[in-house]
């Protein structure tokens, strides 16, 4: 319904279709500035009920993938499955007393958990869930999503720092020492798909992958071969900069009891902990985004094709074709998200954790002059095969 | 190449040094216990750390001191028993059977043959059940938490079979002085067998995941090595020690109960590290010798199922136990080496001196070397790989 | 080999402090007191010189006893004056085992310590150190090592008697 009121708005690029439907809808005595505000209100609720969505259904997720991995249930005592249970939780880290260690250094102990959700929060206004549904549709989306993401460590490092705790120092320098590793192959390898698509924005790179049943998508070699190993190296990066297994180093359970967050509890905790989810589905939607066509799927293909519609250029607003295909692009997205955080969570059950010494030569000697080399062989597959493909110049 | 990418010596006196950028740098002292979750128990190590790099570990025991030994001296010697099942916790069964046989070794009691075979099926399924707890904790020290979950699957299954002999599942009071408390209920040595069955078909599961998974291995190999002059130097013994490639085992060695004859039969081996994926007696030597070790307690428990016969389980022994004068030291091959009693005696219902041996306590004396010039990372590893039972080391 | 053959050689080589030995032995039918004794037999060694008999045991190559498993201490009873150190010795090359005993005064229980031939010793003599109040000369850390450092009287002794609290804990 959202979906459907917001599209009303029929936004163009660099405009928000919250703001567009409530200048349509204020009257006339309201001040431009109000609407504004007004505007900002609606987006950033929106935006913290996604994330908590989000959050929420991958703890619940994590705990059935893991414990189906593990020859058990999970839970399954809240609602059917257990689909209450991150509820349940919430209201009981919510009810948890407030606690701030002696000789914690208190202000920053407080602000550490909020930057943290707040960095995500940030990267999430510029994520579109369909071609017309986003709070923010910039040009430089993808590099706004990177920077944001990237001041989680920041966060991280004070809420080590501040905790008064050794093994919470510890974690916190090794956040910030992977973090900076991978930072480099992430950004090297998710150049690949730009300079294949020319754009940072989000919703334009995926209507470049537009095609006939999604074969089209970045990822398959007929489009650029070097495209796939891009692809395992920004995989890699990803799980490094979400801090998860294998390389959930700041916060290895067995070495440092919890890592940088060990000296948190009840909502502050939460906070890393929604941050930890969403920063999974983030990246692995952006990852979708880049490689695996965004937006585009057989799904959204067949609406496109059944009603005549055109990429990237919006459809009238209440026609049946438009609301089908906003519907079946966000369920194209977030089934393309959830998929890569269940490959996430697959390797953190499966896989033990590698050294600090092994993650640092991991992300400097390989991933990074693998990236040079992806980067280097797509830019010369781009200027010189690409006109030989009759399929990439349709 | 600056000092500060040099390994520092253990004990580096104040553990301040100066670096050549001017920058005057401290070592951390960072407690590792007594609650965390890689010491295996209320265990508490002070390490000393330059960064991720441990310059120093000492090891404060003492947490879990139940004063085991002082209780030997003011019970009788049948009431010991129990307390026997607490200091090893995990394998149980072998610290029943090593003070059974400490005190039967003074009385010189016969044991029916029927008994003898029931306690080397106990002994060598808790040896399964303790092997399993070890090498899961090993895995989930070094971050795969799977492996270990599915080891626990088999080892419930051990318990219930423990719990179907015996009523317990991990304090089991089972073998007792003169042979086992009771007979095996009707249909429990078939269960063994499915048991048997099922278990080297599951054993592969745990090689594939965890034993050869690369990761694992690049975690391991070459870490925590402990050579052989040194591992005999220490008193190690068990894994610890075969994992240095000393071809030594109670069972077959000096061998006690039926091991001559089971091992003359020739159905099972001595699985020794070899340093086939890095050193000879690193950790990943010491868990291959765990994980190999489980297959071959399921060959001697099979030997013991196609050659039990009915017959009595218990020999004739008073209720109140006087134990002739004298005094006796009886080891046996623990799942982590070896459990010595050294019992004494002076003719009367209470022991003189009750002494456990723990192979836990002297395997663990080794940690001091080898932590030092570890990572933080590897030490985990190290501590897992010597797998300590906390209520051993402290009794 | 043996006990007896064990014994030979020590005498053999003149193993430093050996001062005798004890085997099990069945009842004396003349005395109707005596019961004999069961168990193992021990050698009994000066314990002043007892670093220097485990070395010789550890590198003479027909005994090789090169595994120190235990060393413990005992103390027989109240009215005894002296306590028992007890080292239990292993040799995987001939697969023997060696039962040492000293009998070491209670009056001055200070003996040197044998870390220097079997560094797992080190552990052992600091349980004995506290339990038994024995003092190892030399020994590089005697830190108490099960018990509190500020633990007071030696627990393993039979005229220890325990303490009604500590720290304000109640022990009763």
């Amino acid at each position: 319904m959202l979906a459907a009121v917001l599209f009303a708005g029929a936004p163009q690029s660099g405009t928000n279709p919250i703001q567009g439907l409530l200048e349509q809808v204020a009257p006339a005595a309201v001040p431009a500035w109000a609407v504004v505000a007004a505007t900002i209100g609606i987006g950033v609720g929106i935006t913290v009920a996604i994330v908590s969505v989000i959050a929420m259904f991958g703890t619940w997720m994590e705990r059935k993938v893991s414990g189906h991995i593990q020859c058990r249930y999970g839970p399954m005592r809240a609602g059917w499955h257990g689909w209450l249970q991150p509820l349940a939780d919430g209201v009981k880290l919510l009810l948890k007393e407030d606690l701030v260690p002696k000789g914690a250094d208190r202000v920053l102990y407080v602000i550490a958990p909020a930057i943290v959700l707040a960095s995500v929060l940030a990267a999430m206004a510029v994520f579109p869930l369909a071609p017309n549904f986003y709070f923010a549709d910039i040009d430089l989306g993808i590099f706004f999503i990177l920077a944001m993401t990237s001041t989680t460590t920041i966060g991280v490092v004070m809420a080590g720092w501040s905790s008064n705790s050794k093994w919470s120092l510890y974690g916190s320098m090794r956040e910030a020492a992977q973090v900076i590793a991978y930072e480099i192959p992430l950004g090297i390898s998710l150049l690949v798909p730009i300079m294949v698509a020319g754009s940072f924005n989000l919703i334009e790179v995926s209507n470049d992958q537009a095609g006939w049943m999604g074969m089209n998508w970045y990822i398959w070699p007929w489009v650029n071969p070097f495209m796939l190993p891009a692809f395992v190296l920004f995989f890699i990066a990803i799980l490094a900069e979400t801090k998860r297994a294998p390389f959930d180093l700041p916060e290895a359970e067995s070495e440092l009891v919890a890592g940088f967050m060990t000296e948190y509890s009840g909502i502050r905790w939460s906070f890393f902990f929604m941050e930890e989810y969403a920063a999974m589905f983030l990246y692995s939607a952006v990852g979708a985004f880049f490689f695996f066509g965004g937006f585009e799927s057989p799904l959204t293909w067949l609406v496109r094709h059944q009603f005549g519609l055109t990429v990237g250029v919006q459809a009238e607003a209440w026609s049946l074709g438009a609301i089908l295909l906003t519907l079946t692009s966000a369920l194209t997205i977030v089934v393309k998200g959830f998929a890569g955080v269940f490959l996430m969570m697959w390797l953190r059950w499966t896989l033990p954790r590698v050294r600090i010494d092994q993650v640092m030569t991991l992300g400097y000697k390989y991933l990074t002059p693998l990236a040079l080399v992806c980067v280097l062989g797509a830019g010369l597959w781009e200027v010189f095969v690409k006109g030989f493909l009759p399929w990439r110049n349709g | 190449m600056s000092q500060s990418t040099t390994l520092p010596t253990a004990a580096a006196g104040t553990g301040e040094r100066e670096f050549m950028l001017d920058v005057r740098t401290q070592d951390m002292e960072v407690n590792m216990g007594p609650q965390h979750p890689a010491t295996h128990g209320v265990m508490r190590i002070l390490i000393r750390a330059d960064g991720e790099i441990c310059t120093g570990a000492q090891p404060h025991l003492g947490y879990l001191h139940r004063c085991a030994e002082k209780i030997g001296e003011n019970v009788e010697w049948l009431q010991y028993l129990p307390y026997t099942d607490r200091y090893d916790y995990l394998a149980a069964m072998n610290n029943n059977l090593g003070y059974s046989m400490a005190v039967e070794k003074l009385m010189g009691i016969e044991i029916p043959r029927r008994a003898l075979m029931i306690r080397t099926i106990c002994a060598e399924l808790n040896r399964i059940g303790s092997h399993l707890v070890a090498f899961g904790t090993y895995g989930l020290d070094l971050g795969a938490i799977t492996p270990f979950l599915y080891m626990f699957r088999e080892r419930e299954w051990m318990m219930a079979l423990f719990e179907k002999i015996c009523g317990a599942r991990l304090t089991y009071s089972y073998i007792r002085i003169g042979g086992v408390f009771n007979d095996a209920p009707p249909g429990w040595l078939s269960e063994v067998e499915r048991f048997c069955d099922t278990f080297e078909e599951k054993w592969q599961e745990y090689v594939d995941l965890l034993m050869v998974n690369h990761i694992f291995v690049q975690r391991t190999a070459n870490i925590g090595v402990i050579p052989k002059a040194m591992a005999l130097d220490f008193g190690l013994t068990g894994p610890m020690l075969r994992g240095s490639g000393v071809d030594w085992d109670l069972r077959r060695d000096m061998p006690y109960e039926l091991y001559a004859e089971i091992w003359k039969s020739g159905c099972f081996q001595i699985p020794l590290g070899k340093g086939e994926r890095g050193t000879l007696g690193d950790c990943w030597d010491r868990a291959y010798v765990r994980v190999m070790e489980m297959i071959e307690s399921i060959k001697i428990v099979r030997w013991c199922l196609d050659s039990i016969a009915p017959g009595p389980v218990i020999a004739e022994i008073p209720k109140t136990l006087r134990v002739p004068a004298g005094e006796a030291y009886v080891g046996i091959e623990n799942p982590r080496g070896e459990l010595g009693h050294y019992v004494v005696s002076d003719g009367g219902k209470v022991a003189v001196r009750c002494r456990v041996r723990g192979p836990s306590f002297t395997n663990l004396a080794v940690l001091e070397e080898l932590l030092p010039g570890a990572l933080i990372a590897d030490s985990i590893a190290i501590i897992g790989s010597t797998d300590i039972v906390v209520g051993e080391t402290d009794r | 080999m043996e006990f007896r053959g064990i014994l030979d050689r020590l005498r053999a080589i003149g193993a430093p402090g050996l001062l005798g030995h004890d085997e099990p032995r069945g009842a004396d039918p003349a005395d109707k007191k005596d019961k004999g004794r069961a168990g193992d037999p021990f050698v009994l060694v000066d314990p002043q010189r007892l670093p220097a008999f485990l070395e010789v045991c550890r590198d003479d190559e027909r005994l090789a006893f090169d595994i120190l498993i235990d060393l413990t201490a005992a103390d027989p009873s109240k009215d005894d004056p002296n306590l028992w150190v007890l080292v239990h010795l292993l040799s995987l090359a001939y697969r023997q085992r060696l039962t040492v005993k000293c009998a070491l005064s209670k009056a001055a229980a200070t003996m040197p310590t044998s870390v220097t031939v079997h560094r797992g010793a080190q552990w052992h003599e600091r349980e004995c150190g506290e339990m038994f109040g024995i003092t190892f000369a030399g020994h590089p850390d005697p830190r108490h090592i099960l018990l509190p450092e500020d633990w007071l009287g030696f627990p393993l002794r039979k005229d220890y008697v325990f303490p009604d609290e500590y720290h304000g804990i109640s022990c009763k």
